[in-house]
Order: C-alpha cells, then structure tokens, then sequence
C-alpha cells in the first residue's frame, strides 16, 4: 500500500524514443506526469511489463521502442520491437504522444 | 524479340499446339509445364531463328501479389493484383507490382538467382499499411509498405531502391543471414542499400558515373530539405533540414557511432560499407551491377558468418573478387582501395588477408 501510495504521489518523467525504420530517424516524446495531471500515469506506467525481454525480431527495418520513467529514485526502462508495441505499451506510449502533441 | 511473363494457361495452350511450325515452342512449353512448380511462373523468350522457326526458351519469371491493408495494420490485406494481371489503377499498388519486377530481374538476369530464396519464392506486398505510417519493412514473410504521412514522407513505394532494399532482406535472410545487430546488422542494412540502387540503376540503364547513388529519393515531400535518405556516394549529405536535422550517415570507419538504438545503429554505420561499395563501383566504371555487384553478391552468396564484421566482410570480398578476377586483377585492387578508403584496413592480400579487429 505505501508502495502504491508513493507511485500514485510521484513526479513521473516519460521518455519514449523511436529509431530505426528505414529511414533511420530518430523521434522522441518526454513528458511529466505534472504535464497532464488528469491523466494516471502512474497507473499506466505499473501497467507495462517492463521486466520482460523481448526475443530479436525476424523483421528489417521495423521501428525500435525505447521507453524510460522516471521518478527519482525510481527508474524504469525497456526496450522492445515494434511489433511487440501492442496492449499496455501502446496505450502509455499513444498518451504520451497525445500529451506532447498539445 | 519480345519478353513475356507468361501465366500457366498460356503455357498450356501453348503446349497444345500442333502445327509443325510452333513444335519447338510446344516442346518448351510442355516441359516448362512439367517442371513447374505450381506456385512458380515462368520468362519466355521468344525469338526466329534462321528457318523462320518460332524458338521459345523458358526461363524464370516472378510470381507476385500486392495485396492492400487499406490503412489497418493486420497482413497481408485484401489481395488486388496477382501475377499477369492488368494494373489497378492504384500508384502504390502498381509501384510495388512494377518494382518487386524489377527487382527480380535484376537478381535473375544478372546474378541468375531465381527470387528472394533461388528457387522461385513468390513475391508477396502489402501496400497501404497503417495510417500514416512513416515506413516500409520486411517481415520475414513479405514487404510492407506505408503511405508516409503526406508531410515528411511521401508513400513508400515512390522509391524503386525501397522496393530494392526491401528485397533484398530477403535475399539476405535466405544466404548470408547477417544477425541484425551492431555490425554486421549495419551491413545487413548495407547490402539493401547496394542492391537497392542497383536495381535504379539496371532499370534506368545508368553506368555508375551517371547513377545519383541515393537512396529514397523522392521520399520527401517538397517540404523537407533533402534529396533523399541515405547517399552511398556522400553519406551524411542526404538531408540537412531545421525539423529532421542533418543525416547522421558515417562514411568512414573512424566515425563509426556507437549506440544501443536501432539496434546498435544499423541505419546509419551502414553509411561506411556502403561507401565502400561506392569507391569500388566509381573505380571499376561502367555498369556497377557487372563486377562490383557480382563481387558483392558472391560475398553474400558464399561462406559469411552470420555475425560477420566489416573487417570480415570486406575481407569476404577481397576473397570473392580474387576467385573471380584473380589476385591482382584489377577488381581486386579496387576492392583492397574501396574498404581503405572507408578506413577498414586490411593486413594482407590473397588468401592470407586478415583484418585488423574493429568491432
């Protein structure tokens, strides 16, 4: 519960960085959770798998997700081919994108 | 003489026939219909010889279908034109139709290998896939092709070296199978890039002096500042643009870049080999798919470890134009100054060659 509690109360920084492609242009999206406070990040955040390794892709020249939150001392990062960018993923990446647009 | 792709039921028809003039092009017929592989289609070659005899050779042909994901992300999509088929109509579907063609030639008529797995693999597309999206891939199975987003990328398929480079991923994935990552994933990347230019330039009949060396060009709407994605010819010059940046393409060793996105930074280290194949191409003259693109398909083709490095590769092709030229052909020697001047160097020549480590 105290666990839960301090997640809910943190400051989140979200990074998500695109590359790859075939083009090989690097995108990136960062934002706060203070940024859009309507939205749970931090529930979204505990959403994701972010101990699991994904297997190499049999794709070329599909994108690369590199994803990282960020609420001192709390670190969380993942990496993981597009097409694995599905479910819990793509719904905290989807808002943050959303949230950058604005 | 006329090429013709020619479809099983106008082989069979053909096979049929019995007037003693067309008793060649029966037999061809019949024994193209007898070795057929039901998914593989067939090249004749048409032809008179002196008796005014119709002569028909049979040789490979494509077999493709373009399919249309109509703006979803699910494959491969709605099927809308298959081999023989007139065309739709539709730029991007017609694009990656007339391309996948293109690309089989190239690797048939020149290199004599028969599609992506040389044994007359079919050529499946899907074109329109996703909103928006900024990209074109191969999956393992097919290529996949985008509209881009109308702002930054135009669609996909506008490119002949897209097509190319995609391709050949599975040309790739059938031979050497260079493990996408770090170096040997940047010349997995490299190898898309070189054939993808040489279909452009075999389409257009352009020598490598007249060819632009560029790859994805007209990729960009007019709003971006650039030419096109990658320059094999000058990497880092493609694009220099306030909202993408300037292209961060490497084209020597020392500026090798090191990263752990896009996996180890396959799209821009490839900048170095593939300016190798540039000095080796501009060195030779003439048509860059003759001898500098043998040689490379033959490093593609023969022994290559799957996690090869550009010391090891570029060492591959010194092997491979030393069996095919000779040792102090002039291949060769273009070559041994093609990986120098990317600054992978080489100890030796001959059979003896080892690199320096520079991975």
């Amino acid at each position: 519960m105290t666990e839960a509690r301090s997640e809910t109360t943190a400051v989140w920084t979200i990074l998500v960085v695109r590359t790859g492609g075939f083009a090989g242009l690097r995108r990136e999206w960062r934002v706060s959770s203070t940024d859009e406070p309507s939205v749970d990040w931090p529930a979204l955040i505990d959403a994701c798998p972010w101990t699991t390794r994904y297997p190499p892709s049999r794709s070329n020249d599909r994108f690369v997700w590199r994803i990282e939150a960020v609420a001192p001392p709390r670190t969380k990062k993942a990496t993981l081919p597009e097409s694995s960018l599905t479910g819990s993923w793509a719904v905290l990446v989807d808002q943050v994108k959303t949230v950058t647009a604005r | 003489m006329v090429y013709g792709i020619v479809p099983p039921y106008l082989l069979a028809r053909i096979a049929e026939l019995d007037d003693k003039k067309f008793a060649h092009a029966a037999r061809s017929a019949r024994r193209a219909l007898e070795q057929a592989d039901p998914m593989r289609a067939a090249r004749l070659l048409f032809s008179l010889d002196d008796d005014n005899t119709l002569v028909v050779e049979v040789g490979d042909g494509p077999n493709r279908t373009i399919s249309d994901a109509a703006n979803a992300e699910t494959l491969p999509g709605m099927e809308v034109r298959s081999e023989g088929e007139e065309p739709t109509g539709d730029p991007a579907a017609d694009e990656a139709y007339d391309g996948l063609g293109a690309t089989f030639a190239l690797f048939s008529e020149v290199y004599k290998r028969n599609s992506i797995n040389g044994a007359g693999l079919p050529l499946d597309a899907t074109v329109h896939y996703g909103e928006d999206y900024d990209n074109a891939f191969w999956d393992g199975e097919r290529m996949v092709f985008g509209d881009g987003d109308g702002e930054i990328f135009r669609r996909f398929t506008i490119s002949l070296s897209v097509i190319g480079h995609e391709l050949t991923h599975g040309v790739t994935q059938y031979t050497a199978a260079l493990e996408y990552q770090g170096q040997s994933g940047a010349l997995n990347e490299s190898v898309s890039d070189v054939f993808g230019a040489l279909v452009e330039q075999y389409t257009r009949n352009q020598t490598a002096a007249e060819a632009s060396w560029l790859i994805g060009e007209g990729l960009f709407t007019d709003e971006v500042e650039g030419t096109a994605l990658r320059s094999m010819k000058a990497p880092g010059t493609a694009y220099n643009d306030d909202v993408l940046g300037q292209d961060p393409q490497p084209g020597h060793l020392d500026d090798y870049i090191e990263t752990d996105d896009d996996n180890g930074g396959v799209h821009l280290n490839s900048g170095i080999p593939n300016h190798a194949f540039y000095l080796v191409a501009e060195a030779l003259g003439a048509n860059a798919w003759e001898r500098a693109g043998q040689i490379w398909y033959d490093t593609l083709t023969g022994p290559l470890d799957t996690k090869a490095t550009f010391a090891e590769f570029a060492t591959a092709t010194i092997e491979a134009a030393e069996a095919r030229y000779g040792g102090s052909s002039d291949e060769a020697d273009a070559v041994r100054a093609g990986w120098s001047g990317v600054g992978v160097v080489l100890e030796k020549s001959g059979s003896q060659t080892r690199s320096r480590s520079t991975s």
